[in-house]
């Protein structure tokens, strides 16, 4: 009776494994993509460059300013400090721009680049720091997560480092 | 449904072509759906593609019906995937930013495609600091649609059905050192693979700890910056330091070793069976899925050979005698056709062993082989497509 | 505080170190719950030593360094070599003597004599995991370092391990309920793994302060 019964479950089981394979490519696939989008994730900050904490207008392009990332215990980053300058169609060809990223209203970095017209050449900047809280960088491409001065896209990706530990606000 | 009926010498064709052909009918049809367009784009060449894949596929599964055989015929699928995969994916990458390195800049835009291979990796951040560690992009885009939520929503559709079978018929890189494994005629390093089958066995796991408790304490997808073989065949991060150079080393030491080398001298999937953490990863959902292989002991005689057919070493002496596969394996088929008692025997969980082996192969591999054809389908198709595209009359 | 967020952190470089530690211990099969809270407790006491020891010693050399960074990874670079030695040797089977020690250890209380020795052996491990192993512990030490007073370096401790704690319990009892052959396999080539990393990154922070990316 017992073998009866499982005998039973077990065909269900596999009939429905077969309605699944069925419905993967119509319905679950896509289900469950829905399901992983809507699990409130966010990409690591190292990557991503964490949150927009404020964007700068200069007529021609904007200037968006991110939250400054702290790295986790045991991350292998710097802190830093994204900023992005989009779109970069619509940049200068050279760059020079003193910013206020903590929102004191008195300028910390001055970023300076220029932009070539081929969007696939090697891009480099510089970036000095007028204060103890960030680090100057000089000829900086994409050195590291923390360090870098890049293309991506439509933007110009900008990682400026700050000092570690309590010297720091 | 033909049973097979003699012990001793299995008839040279296991089933009629008439019935091969109704038994295959059903998954002809289904293939057809590789030419709707979620799956095609409207171009001649991606047509071509389509129908020479639709007909591949069905062909191997008329194959698996009329001779009985599964592994040797799903080998060849496995194959032509393993090869497949990265002659698409590589065109596309040096297609689109001319190059398989990744740069940096693509890192922090997003632009990295989602590999299935980090899902054991992300876990634990994503659960507990709801942060995804890996320089992709959640939802897809323009620029990157193989995004980690359509990425994800595939690997797990697909592992409900076939469990550790994904490692039979979905992975696209299995089937490189399947391959190399089936070229040479004799086995080598036998006797050292079975004295120490226990400990190799075990390594994936280990590595599978290793890479969720580091990558989850360091906030870096440890198995794809390390220890993932595949890269050589995909793309890698830009070399721009000293670290990214090791990096580099480790990827192409680990593929020539694991992937090349060793498959070719011992027949076996070295990198699936003593390496790879997504494996082990994969074996968990072998305890959900309703089929699985055993062994017959009214009919085993214990001579070994299934244990040395299988190409991850999951079966052992002690778990023939049990009469069962260990977790690790993923349903390839090849002890079952290597068995010359028919004592190992494809099973539906539930029922008696031996009871119906045919019937439950024919629906373990129509779920299965159904999503090969359309997820392995495509893939090949884009290969398929990518190769016409070199051809010198286009 | 820091000790809940960082309990799975401080779980998934610890575990590995402490589990398979813990598996090797016969004397945990019985009673373990209450030897649990034994080895707790005396890692909160390791804790607390640890916290005054490192509040000392930061409070003692607050402005000598030029960088706190610099410090820092010194400091971490070196700890994370010991650490790979440690699990080199672990792994080679120096535990194995440790597991020797233990049996005699349970044998002794069987035959009633000292169950003291039992409770200390648990309190020895705990106190020995409490000051020895896990490196975001001592990251955590050395951010403790920069505390201005004794009281709050202590609660800072106090939190550190209520979190991870916390973490450690079902991972503790689920180690001595799978006691088998195989996971202390598996157990033994995590800590060798662990160990080359860690060799890795503490030679490589040694070396130069590389940065991931
Ligand atoms: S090949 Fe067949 S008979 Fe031989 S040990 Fe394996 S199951 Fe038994
Ligand atoms: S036990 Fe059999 S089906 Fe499973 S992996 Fe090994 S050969 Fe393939």
């Amino acid at each position: 009776m017992r073998t009866r019964i499982l005998t039973i479950l077990a065909y269900t089981g596999a009939a429905l494994t077969l309605v699944v394979a069925v419905c993967v490519p119509f319905v679950l696939m896509g289900a469950f993509s829905n399901a992983v989008a809507h699990a409130g994730l966010h990409i690591d900050a190292a990557y991503s460059g964490g949150t927009v904490a404020r964007t700068i207008d200069r007529g021609r392009y904007t200037i968006v300013v991110y939250q400054p990332v702290e790295p986790r215990l045991l991350e292998r980053i710097e802190p830093f400090v994204q900023i992005v300058f989009e779109p970069a169609e619509s940049l200068p060809a050279h760059v020079s721009d003193e910013i206020d990223l903590d929102g004191d209203g008195r300028p910390d970095v001055r970023v300076s680049f220029n932009v070539p017209a081929d969007a696939n050449a090697p891009l480099r900047g510089d970036v000095t720091a007028l204060n103890a809280t960030y680090i100057s960088l000089t000829n900086v491409a994409g050195e590291s997560f923390s360090r870098m001065v890049v293309r991506a896209g439509k933007q110009i990706v900008v990682r400026i480092p700050l000092h570690e530990g309590p010297a720091r606000r | 449904m033909a049973s097979r009926s003699s012990a001793l010498a299995r008839p040279p064709a296991f089933r009629g072509v008439g019935r091969s052909i109704l038994l295959t009918l059903p998954m002809a049809l289904w293939s057809l759906l590789m030419f709707t367009p979620s799956f095609q784009h409207a171009s001649g060449d991606h047509y071509i593609g389509a129908a020479a894949v639709i007909l591949f596929m069905t062909g191997l599964f008329f194959l698996m019906m009329r001779t009985g055989e599964t592994y040797r015929w799903r080998r060849i699928f496995f194959v032509a995937l393993g090869f497949l995969f990265p002659v698409g994916f590589i065109a596309a990458l040096v297609a689109e930013r001319g190059t398989m390195s990744i740069p940096i800049s693509r890192m922090v835009s997003g632009d990295t495609p989602f590999c299935f291979m980090v899902t054991p990796s992300i876990i634990l951040p994503a659960a507990f600091a709801r942060t995804v560690i890996f320089p992709g992009s959640i939802l897809p885009t323009a620029s990157n649609p193989h995004s980690i939520a359509i990425m994800i929503g595939l690997w797990f559709a697909l592992t409900l059905v076939m469990g550790k079978a994904w490692c039979s018929y979905a992975c696209f890189f299995g089937g490189i050192e399947e391959g190399f494994a089936a070229l040479p005629k004799r086995r080598r390093l036998h006797r050292f693979i079975t004295r120490f089958g226990a400990q190799l066995r075990l390594i994936p796991w280990a590595i599978l700890v290793f890479v969720v408790l580091v990558s989850a304490a360091i906030f870096e997808p440890v198995y794809c910056m390390w220890l993932c073989p595949f890269k050589a065949v995909t793309e890698f991060p830009a070399v721009r330091n000293v670290e990214t150079a090791i990096q580099m080393v480790v990827f192409i030491a680990l593929f020539v070793g694991l992937v090349v080398v060793l498959p070719y001298l011992t027949k076996k999937r070295t990198q699936c069976g003593f390496f790879c953490p997504f494996g082990a990863f994969q074996s968990l959902f072998n305890k959900i899925n309703l089929f699985e292989i055993r062994i017959n002991r009214e009919k085993c005689v214990d001579c070994g050979l299934c244990q040395t057919s299988c190409p991850t070493v999951a079966l052992s002496k002690d778990s023939i005698r049990e009469g069962k596969t260990l977790l690790n394996c993923m349903k390839c088929g090849a002890c079952v056709d290597a068995c010359k008692k028919d004592a190992a025997v494809w099973h539906l969980k539930g029922t008696p062993v031996a009871a119906k082996p045919e019937r439950a192969r024919l629906l373990f591999l129509y779920g299965t082989w159904a999503l090969a054809t359309m997820f392995g389908g495509s893939v090949l198709a884009n290969g398929v497509h990518t190769l016409i595209g070199f051809l010198p009359l286009k | 505080m820091l000790g809940l967020a960082t309990g799975p952190v401080c779980l998934a470089t610890c575990g590995p170190v402490v589990v398979p530690w813990m598996l090797v211990q016969p004397q945990g099969l019985r009673g373990h719950s209450r030897q649990l809270f034994l080895f707790l407790a005396a890692r909160l006491a390791g804790y607390l030593v640890f916290a005054c020891a490192v509040w000392l010693v930061g409070s003692a050399i607050p402005h000598a360094l030029p960088q706190a960074w610099t410090g820092r990874s010194w400091l971490m670079g070196a700890v994370q070599v010991l650490l790979a030695g440690a699990l080199v040797v672990y792994a080679a089977g120096w535990s194995h003597r440790r597991c020797v020690v233990a049996k005699t250890t349970g044998n002794l209380v069987q035959i009633g004599e000292a169950p003291v020795v039992k409770r200390s052996g648990a309190l020895a491990l705990g106190f020995l995991t409490g000051i020895n192993l896990c490196p975001p512990f001592l990251v955590a030490g050395v951010r403790a370092a920069q505390l201005a007073h004794l009281s709050a370096a202590l609660w800072f401790f106090f939190c550190f391990f209520a979190g991870t704690a916390v973490w450690f319990f079902p991972f503790l009892s689920l180690g001595f309920l799978k006691r088998t052959p195989a996971i202390v396999t598996v157990a033994r080539m995590v800590a060798v793994l662990l160990a080359c990393w860690y060799g890795f990154s503490g030679i490589s922070i040694l070396i130069e302060r590389t940065f991931h990316g």
